[in-house]
């Protein structure tokens, strides 16, 4: 009786696998996967449109959907369009979270990409419930090593190296460049700069004064003067560490370009805090913008001789119509290029829990513009894990610091910041990713 | 009270016993004093005649029954809420008219709604218990008398839904728990947690409203008699001169505003801005950051639109809310000191930074950064003789939590309704009933599928601003935001969805739910939105 029955599913297996091979090509192959048909992955993301924020990273969703059409010109995901919902939060965590949930509870997503923000990401990932309905959250746009802990945020992939290796590696290069001269940090007074603080401390490095902090949106420019009058009293030519927002970056520049201090200090800014579009825009000075230093694991969107950054710009060109291409746009449109590798990996298939195993499994090796190595795997949620060293021109090109480039690799922890040889992988044909 | 004490011994009997005893055990009220008359209202096009009842029960609660002439079948019980059980003078906020004890029997949260079911068909009743104040032991006898009335009277009647605003919700609910087998369905509104927790969350917040903004407020410890009403009441005058005086200084400067007058914190303290601080209290008490004027998402247009909406907005939502937490804290602990015979709050094992917990990464830039937290959180802390914690009685504790706590041992179709943004009965004591109910299904205590949850959010934006850039209060309280502050069709659309399971057994389906609330955009039904618990519990 058992053995009949046996017999009996085995046939009915094979009568279905067979039925299903027939009409895969017509019916939607997960119609029980939010966000997911035969023809359509939605995806959604909230970030900062409008409000100060709004002014930096406003242009993300927009690169993000114009290399997603891009890809859908181009045959979409196994024959499926993308579609991405961008919904406005302001970058204030309240509207994050509300925002969100509706992606969530009305747009009904597959999944988050691209959430930007500490405060207003960790409010939203509680508040829409991602750990309980399992939504893939890809490719965040935060540093914060919190979101590393895949107990408290499981279904989370970070993009971003953390705050913490960051400046593990800018110590090392303040110690390898700049030794016996003084060295101070201002930074964002919260997960920022309290990781960033403690990535210091673990790299050894111990700044001359205690670090100055600022709650964010506080840095105004009598306070940024009265910070650099008070440091300009120490001999030398002192390294200044900005471990905060470009706008932030740019009161401090222009305070020092008031007070006549831009060349008493050798400036360093933090990735998150260098975009030199943004500077430059913000009102700084060619001059001063020259020479600051600065961390990233991109390659410089004005580059192009580097050929994701050169197919990256065309795109923009297309599909992105008025839109000046930056720094912003490049690491969106990268994001959005680690995206379609991941929907690819998952399988024709597509579930949520399937393209997360799917980047913890080939996340390391999905091909992107990052100059240093992607860190995915069933243990990690980070992305990048490493950074370049490079300062900036007066036409606000980043170029490698000492004129070659030297990629660092580290991790959130105790673990030295050691060179690297990665090289990346070699971008797919036409940026079009045929990984499966 | 005899009767009343073998009604709770009924408890642990089984249900298909206890319903067959029940019907023993409660006498008959039929003798019950009452007063009945033909009366009616129009709705519409149509006359909807009603037999109206009032009278007192065996306990001295004041009742009322509303039959309507084309009666359906179904019986909606009601539960009120928290009620003042002193008389005031006139206190403005607070009450500006003054006010006397209320025991006047209430059948609906208001007439527009009782009008509507009646002429539905549906029969109302409700009590108005023999006494005010935490009265849970006494407006479940009251609703269980009245719901026992009205079936002596009304042989008609086949269903049975108990319901109720607030505490009255909770109440609700342990009618339900307490009595299995006596109603077909539960829908508690804006339920409320039990007092312990509830007070102390109110109490959490006057104590560091009093540490932090003005000593002379007394809080707790009140003094019997006469002269602990005078305390009481000098407490009310404390509270709302503080809080003028905090929205003064808001109104002043919004970004750096100073600390009133009677704040003794170290200056070093005062140079946070004193909004950093009500947003503190308001996170480690679980004061929403959303209130009636102020929804955290927006800002006046131009430069100040981000910092306003991630700084100010959530300070100055839980200085609205605050508001009313701490004159409740003021009216109700003092109800629970006199009631239980104590203190019943004590803080003196409270962890504030525990209790901020992730808000201190959501919240850190209105907390003015790490730095400021920690300034504050070091004042507020256990081991600072100047902010002395509160130590409770333990004897009043263990009365007050004498009465039915809550197990959520759901037998029958339960349908809540919870504001994510309600100040007074957090959404939080609707998940922690969820909570109870599914390990009770786990343990084999409660029926699965029994429960079902709706929440009723704000819209996503709703601030107003003037031109001069000045937020604007609005003239209609914000739906999602308030206590209790539900829509008369939302209301009607729980009443609805618990008649229809109250008849079936079963909670509705979810396209039934669906369409129930279509018109609704303010409620939604996700089983993984789970709100956080009150403080208490965390």
């Amino acid at each position: 009786m058992i053995r009949n029955k046996s017999m009996r599913r085995a046939s009915l297996v094979s009568a279905i696998v067979a039925t299903g091979a027939m009409v895969l090509s017509t019916l939607p192959a997960q119609a029980a996967t939010p966000g997911v048909t035969a023809t359509e992955i939605k995806l959604g993301i909230s970030s900062p449109l409008t409000g100060s924020a709004g002014l930096s990273y406003g242009k993300v969703p927009g690169a993000m959907k114009a290399y997603f059409n891009y890809i859908n010109a181009n045959g979409g995901v196994y024959g499926r369009k993308i579609t991405l919902i961008s919904r406005d939060d302001k970058y204030l965590p309240t509207a994050a979270a509300t925002q969100t949930t509706n992606l969530i509870l009305k747009d009904n997503v597959f999944a988050l990409v691209g959430a930007l923000g500490t405060a207003t990401h960790s409010k939203a990932y509680k508040a829409a419930a991602l750990a309980k309905n399992n939504v893939p959250d890809l490719f965040i746009n935060t540093g914060f090593s919190g979101f590393t802990d895949q107990t408290k945020y499981p279904t989370t992939f970070m993009v971003l190296p953390t705050y913490a290796m960051e400046a593990k590696v800018i110590a090392k290069a303040i110690k390898d460049n700049f030794a016996g001269q003084a060295s101070f940090l201002i930074a964002q007074d919260d997960e920022f700069g309290t990781d960033g603080v403690a990535g210091f401390k673990t790299a050894g490095h111990t700044f001359t004064l205690a670090p100055i902090l600022y709650p964010q949106g506080s840095m105004t420019s009598a306070r940024a003067e009265a910070a650099l009058t008070g440091l300009s009293a120490v001999p030398g030519k002192p390294v200044v560490v900005l471990f905060g927002t470009t706008d932030v970056t740019a009161t401090i520049l222009k305070a020092a370009e008031k007070l006549a201090l831009t060349t008493k200090f050798t400036w360093y800014a933090g990735s998150v805090g260098a975009d030199a579009n943004t500077l430059l825009a913000l009102g700084v000075k060619p001059t001063t913008v020259n020479g600051v230093i600065s961390a990233s694991f991109m390659p410089d969107a004005k580059d192009l001789t580097d050929p994701y950054v050169k197919q990256f710009a065309d795109i923009n060109t297309k599909y992105n119509k008025g839109i000046t291409f930056d720094n912003y746009v490049l690491a969106a449109m990268n994001s959005a290029m680690l995206t379609v590798q991941a929907l690819r990996a998952a399988g024709k298939d597509l579930t949520r829990a399937g393209i997360m195993s799917a980047i913890e499994a080939k996340g390391s090796t999905f091909a992107s513009a990052g100059l240093v190595p992607l860190g995915y795997s069933a243990t990690s949620r980070i992305g990048y894990n490493g950074y370049w060293v490079s300062q900036l021109n007066e036409k606000g090109e980043g170029k490698p610091y000492g004129g070659k480039l030297v990629i660092y690799t580290t991790d959130s922890g105790a673990g030295a910041v050691e060179v690297s040889t990665f090289v990346r992988p070699t971008m797919p044909k036409n940026g079009i990713p045929t990984n499966s | 009270m005899k009767n009343l004490k073998l009604k709770k011994g009924l408890v642990a009997l089984t249900s298909a016993a206890l319903v067959a005893v029940f019907a023993v055990a409660i006498p008959s009220t039929a003798s019950a004093a009452s007063t009945c008359a033909n009366t009616g209202f129009i709705d519409g096009a149509k006359y909807v005649a009603i037999e109206k009842c009032t009278g007192t029960d065996d306990n001295g609660s004041q009742f009322e029954i509303r039959m309507p002439a084309k009666f359906n079948g179904t019986l909606f019980v009601y539960s009120h809420g928290y009620r003042y059980n002193v008389n005031l003078p006139a206190i403005p906020v607070v009450e500006p008219k003054g006010s006397r004890v209320d025991n006047s029997a209430a059948v609906s949260p208001s007439e527009d709604v009782a009008q509507a079911l009646l002429a539905q068909g549906f029969a109302l009743a409700g009590a108005g218990a023999q006494r005010q104040g935490w009265n849970q032991n006494e407006g479940v006898d009251a609703a269980i008398q009245v719901m026992q009335i009205a079936k002596d009277k009304y042989a008609k009647i086949s269903k049975v839904v108990t319901w109720g605003n607030s505490v009255g919700g909770l109440t609700a609910q342990a009618v339900a728990e307490q009595y299995p087998g006596a109603v077909d369905a539960v829908a508690p509104m804006c339920i409320s947690d039990a007092t312990q927790a509830v007070l102390d969350k109110a109490n959490g917040f006057l104590w560091g409203f009093k540490q932090l903004f003005n000593p002379a407020i007394k809080g707790t410890n009140y003094s019997a008699g006469q002269a602990g009403y005078v305390e009481m009441l000098t407490d009310l005058g404390t509270v709302l001169t503080t809080l003028q005086a905090l929205q003064a200084a808001i109104t002043v400067n919004p970004v750096s505003p100073a600390w009133p007058a009677t704040s003794t914190v170290p200056d070093a303290l005062k140079a946070i801005p004193v909004r950093s601080a009500v947003l503190l209290l308001g996170l480690i008490n679980g004061i929403p950051t959303q209130s009636n004027t102020y929804d955290a998402s927006s800002g006046p247009a131009g430069a100040s639109e981000t910092t306003f909406g991630l700084v100010i907005s959530p300070a100055l939502a839980v200085l609205e809310n605050g508001a009313q937490a701490a004159i409740l804290a003021v009216m109700a602990n003092y109800d629970a000191e006199m009631t239980y015979g104590g203190i019943v709050f004590d803080n003196s094992k409270t962890n504030y930074a525990t209790r901020l917990g992730d808000d201190a990464v959501t919240f850190r830039a209105g907390l003015t950064g790490q730095s400021g937290i920690t300034g504050m959180l070091s004042y507020l802390s256990a081991l600072n003789p100047a902010a002395p914690r509160v130590t409770a009685n333990a004897e009043a504790v263990a009365k007050m939590n004498s009465v039915y706590q809550l197990q959520g041992k759901i037998e029958v179709p339960t349908i809540t309704i919870s504001a994510t943004a309600d100040h007074i009965a957090s959404a939080g004591a609707a998940q922690y009933l969820a909570n109870k109910y599914e390990a009770a299904v786990s343990n084999g205590d409660a029926k699965p599928g029994k429960l079902l949850n709706i929440w009723n959010k704000p819209s996503d934006e709703y601030t107003e601003f003037s031109s001069a850039g000045a937020p604007v209060t609005p003239t209609v309280a914000t739906n999602g935001t308030g206590h209790c502050n539900y829509t008369t069709s939302q209301i009607l659309a729980v009443a609805k969805l618990a008649a229809s399971a109250a008849k079936t057994g079963k909670l509705p389906s979810n396209s039934a739910v669906k369409a129930a609330i279509k018109n609704e955009p303010n409620l939604f039904v996700d089983p993984t939105i789970t709100p956080p618990l009150l403080k208490f519990y965390q």
